[in-house]
């Protein structure tokens, strides 16, 4: 990273307030994004990945302050823009411009391309309309259009040929930054191709720096210096594009790595699933985010399971915290013909449903484990609800649901926010490798 | 502030092409208004200065609150329909392809135009009809009646029929006025109370909707509870007592119901507006720097404009029934010639002079219905959602 980012982000916060009743009493909050920092330097081009809704679109709006951000700092060529005032705020918006996902709603039906091209130059008062016509003419042969495509409307264009001219739209203020939005999202793949590489030719010309936003990692890879994995509206790592590719240190990365296709037959069923549903922004889970879904989160000191065991243990604990009926079991397993009434189903029959469930061997490999577990589910068996909950947090608790991971810098020279990277200790050789 | 990184050696020296990277923005300065702007600036200036004028300087005004009301309705329809239509013809011919789809609304649009034109024009060049009992129930040209008709009657007489004259070709009224030039009269205040009420209606509601619209929160909440407010209003009575109060005039009718009218109109721009509010193009256009009038002004309204058009050309007709229906039943300045004055004189006579009441019927009722057919075809070519089947 050199010395003078062109974009600073520091501890940027969007929180979407729930609001209930006719005096909009504030009963929550959605977290969309919380609490991230990152730099961009001049010419660089960063990547914000991540699973759809985990906050990077916000990340964009917010740091461009399209949408108030809630808290944090934006410092842009060393100016905080979140203290901006309408001018100042509007010359930053000249230096600063965005790219949108979506080719067919990003331009006004109502215009030819070429007004919603030169609407920008208007705006920051170029009054000469023919000296904003030569400008914009010019720029669309540039992008691959011809100049007669100035009076053309939106809806004659291909989805490829309008994320040119949005790309043209992006920098007809000569830009210092582009934030992108999964500007090739909607597009084929081959369009794909020449969209990336076309704004990989500009940003060379221009020297731009572009936030690149997309879920697409391998698009990421082709595009991107240097990437940040947002989950759940926090950065959980960030490191230089190869080194990322290689040697993820986050579970997170790992695990959306491993679900990248991979051509050769030999190496299929080596992926990181992720078990578990994404939780929700409005309540997220204590300590590490990731620990509901996380493969490899933390065992107590005193037990040795195999991880993938741990994991399911901790997915049947989590699944008890939220509530679990054991006569639901029972009806269940009626219903596959285990015994004619519910009250006959042994209590036994019910335990191994319970863990089948759950993918939790009917004998767990560590044998202190195992009695605890099985003190729980003959509780739970038995209905006793709160005693097995009660059971099982105090044994099963996993230190990355109490202590929230700092952004921390890892042997490989980038940074990861993980429980096992600040400690270094008992890391599972990543999978894939 | 001046922009970085601007390339060197990647631009060759481009000839006279403008180039966006070669754009001082530190230098860009007010190089003037548009045209068409410049022009919109100077002729409201010069409309407000002759309105003051006429109004307070003058004594007894040349033209009366309607007409200054009707000059500007057709100010603003230059400068923002035909001016418009004018600039960007591709747009305007692919709208006339799919408008003149549809036969019965190219008819009625030549009707309204004609309708438009002789109402505008007609009243300055014809004699305003005067009361002539000599010249009472005169029957139209082409037709003839008993001779026990009219008081004395202008044309051939026949076998006992009298039969009508060119002098006036569609008959008079028992008070000996023409009905041909009744009914010229009577097309100005057709238009006047159809366009100007429209023109106030769609103005104040078209705001009113996109502004509730795009800032939304405590703005929206105002605007649109004030409209359920005024939504409840009765307007009728409203009408009643004013016109109880005051002198009954065409302005008082135009501006009462004009004012109080646009609810719906701002209701439905709102809901649209809605819609389009979301669209990316407008957070394009706000991540562009553009001020929330920009936005309303040149994005949001442009949008709506489809419902807003529609609405209006369907509007004109209900507004042309009211004033008909008030001057039927004596409720408007009886100087005012009115079809639905006309309509209400012939009412007696039906039996013996039938074409009193029935021809400025037969006007009001085309125009109603041209009304209506040309805003059914201008809401199936402006839809984008048949768009591409063009």
């Amino acid at each position: 990273m050199s010395a003078d980012p062109l974009l600073s982000v520091r501890n940027l916060k969007k929180h979407y307030p729930i609001t209930k009743g006719i005096l909009k009493k504030e009963v929550g909050r959605v977290k969309a994004v919380d609490g991230i920092s990152f730099d961009v330097a001049p010419g660089e081009t960063l990547g914000l990945v991540g699973e759809s809704g985990c906050g990077k679109s916000t990340a964009a709006t917010s740091l461009l302050r399209l949408e108030e951000p809630t808290d944090g700092q934006i410092l842009f060529d060393g100016d905080d823009i979140v203290e901006h005032g309408d001018a100042d705020l509007k010359a930053f918006r000249r230096r600063a411009q965005m790219m949108f996902q979506d080719p067919s709603s990003s331009f006004d039906p109502r215009m030819s391309v070429g007004e919603s091209v030169a609407e920008p130059l208007a705006i920051h008062g170029m009054r000469d309309r023919a000296r904003r016509r030569r400008i914009v003419e010019d720029l669309l042969e540039r992008v691959g259009l011809s100049a007669a495509a100035y009076d053309r409307y939106p809806h004659e264009f291909s989805g490829g040929q309008k994320q040119r001219i949005a790309l043209a739209r992006a920098l007809v203020l000569n830009p210092d930054l582009v934030v992108a939005d999964e500007p090739v999202s909607a597009l084929d793949v081959s369009i794909q191709a020449e969209i990336i590489s076309l704004m990989r030719d500009l940003q060379t010309e221009f020297g731009l720096s572009i936030v690149f936003i997309s879920h697409d990692l391998g698009v990421v890879r082709e595009v991107c210096d240097r990437v940040a994995v947002m989950y759940l509206g926090e950065i959980v790592e960030v490191a230089d594009t190869e080194t990322l590719f290689s040697d993820p240190k986050h579970p997170y990365t790992k695990a959306l790595l491993s679900s990248i296709p991979t051509p050769d037959p030999s190496r299929r069923n080596e992926g990181v699933e992720l078990s578990g549903d994404v939780p929700s922004p409005s309540n997220p889970p204590s300590g590490c985010r990731f620990h509901t879904r996380c493969p490899a989160v933390i065992q107590p000191e005193a037990f040795d399971l195999e991880q993938a065991e741990w994991r399911h243990v901790l997915d049947l604990r989590l699944r008890v915290e939220r509530g679990v009926d054991a006569s639901d079991i029972r009806e269940f397993l009626v219903a596959e013909g285990e015994a004619p009434t519910p009250e006959e189903v042994p209590d036994a029959a019910v335990a191994r449903e319970l863990r089948r469930e759950f993918d939790v061997p009917q004998t767990l490999s560590d044998p202190n484990a195992e009695t605890v577990l099985s003190d729980a589910i003959s509780a739970l068996v038995e209905g006793e609800h709160d005693e097995a909950r009660r059971t099982l947090n105090d044994s099963f608790s996993s230190v990355c649901e109490r202590d929230h991971p700092e952004l921390e810098s890892t042997s490989a020279g980038t940074s990861a926010a993980c429980l096992r990277v600040d400690t270094e200790r008992r890391i599972d050789p990543p999978p894939t490798s | 502030m001046m922009a970085a990184d601007t390339p060197s050696g990647s631009t060759t020296a481009a000839g006279s092409t403008d180039r966006f990277e070669d754009v001082d923005w530190d230098d860009l300065g007010g190089l003037g208004l548009p045209l068409r702007t410049g022009l919109l600036v100077a002729v409201s200036a010069i409309y407000a200065l002759v309105v003051t004028t006429d109004v307070f300087l003058t004594e007894g005004s040349v033209l009366s609150g309607t007409d200054w009301l009707f000059v500007l309705t057709l100010l603003v329809g230059a400068f923002f329909v035909a001016w418009p239509l004018a600039e960007n013809r591709r747009l305007t011919a692919y709208y006339w392809r799919r408008f003149k789809k549809n036969r019965a609304a190219v008819v009625s649009a030549i009707y309204l135009l004609v309708v438009f034109t002789v109402g505008t024009v007609g009243p300055w060049l014809i004699a305003k009809p005067e009361l002539n009992v000599i010249a009472a129930y005169q029957p139209p040209v082409f037709v003839s009646v008993d001779s026990s008709v009219p008081s004395a009657c202008a044309g051939a007489v026949a076998d006992g029929m009298c039969h009508g004259t060119w002098k006036y070709p569609l008959g008079t009224t028992s008070e000996g006025k023409g009905i041909a030039k009744l009914v010229v009269f009577g097309m100005r205040v057709s238009m006047q109370v159809g366009l100007i009420t429209m023109l106030i209606v769609i103005s104040i509601g078209t705001v009113v909707g996109t502004s509730a619209a795009y800032f939304g929160d405590l703005v929206d909440e105002v605007l649109m509870r004030y409209v359920d407010i005024q939504q409840t209003f009765p307007t009728f009575f409203l009408f009643l007592i004013v016109t109880y109060l005051f002198k009954p005039s065409l302005f008082l009718l135009i501006t009462i119901f004009g004012f109080l009218g646009w609810g719906g109109i701002a209701r439905l721009v709102r809901s649209e507006a809605l819609q389009r509010r979301e669209e990316e193009y407008i957070r394009a256009a706000e991540n562009a720097g553009a001020s929330d009038g920009w936005i309303i002004r040149k994005h949001l309204m442009p949008n709506v404009s489809n419902t807003v058009i529609t609405a209006a050309t369907l509007l004109i007709p209900s507004f042309i029934l009211f004033e008909a229906t008030f001057a039927f039943l004596g409720l408007t300045d009886p100087a005012t010639p009115s079809w639905g004055q006309v309509i209400a004189s012939g009412r007696g006579d039906l039996d013996s002079a039938w074409w009193i009441a029935t021809i400025p019927g037969v006007f009001l009722f085309c125009t109603v219905l041209a009304f209506n057919f040309v805003g059914d075809a201008l809401r199936d070519a402006l839809d984008p959602r048949s768009e591409g089947d063009a």
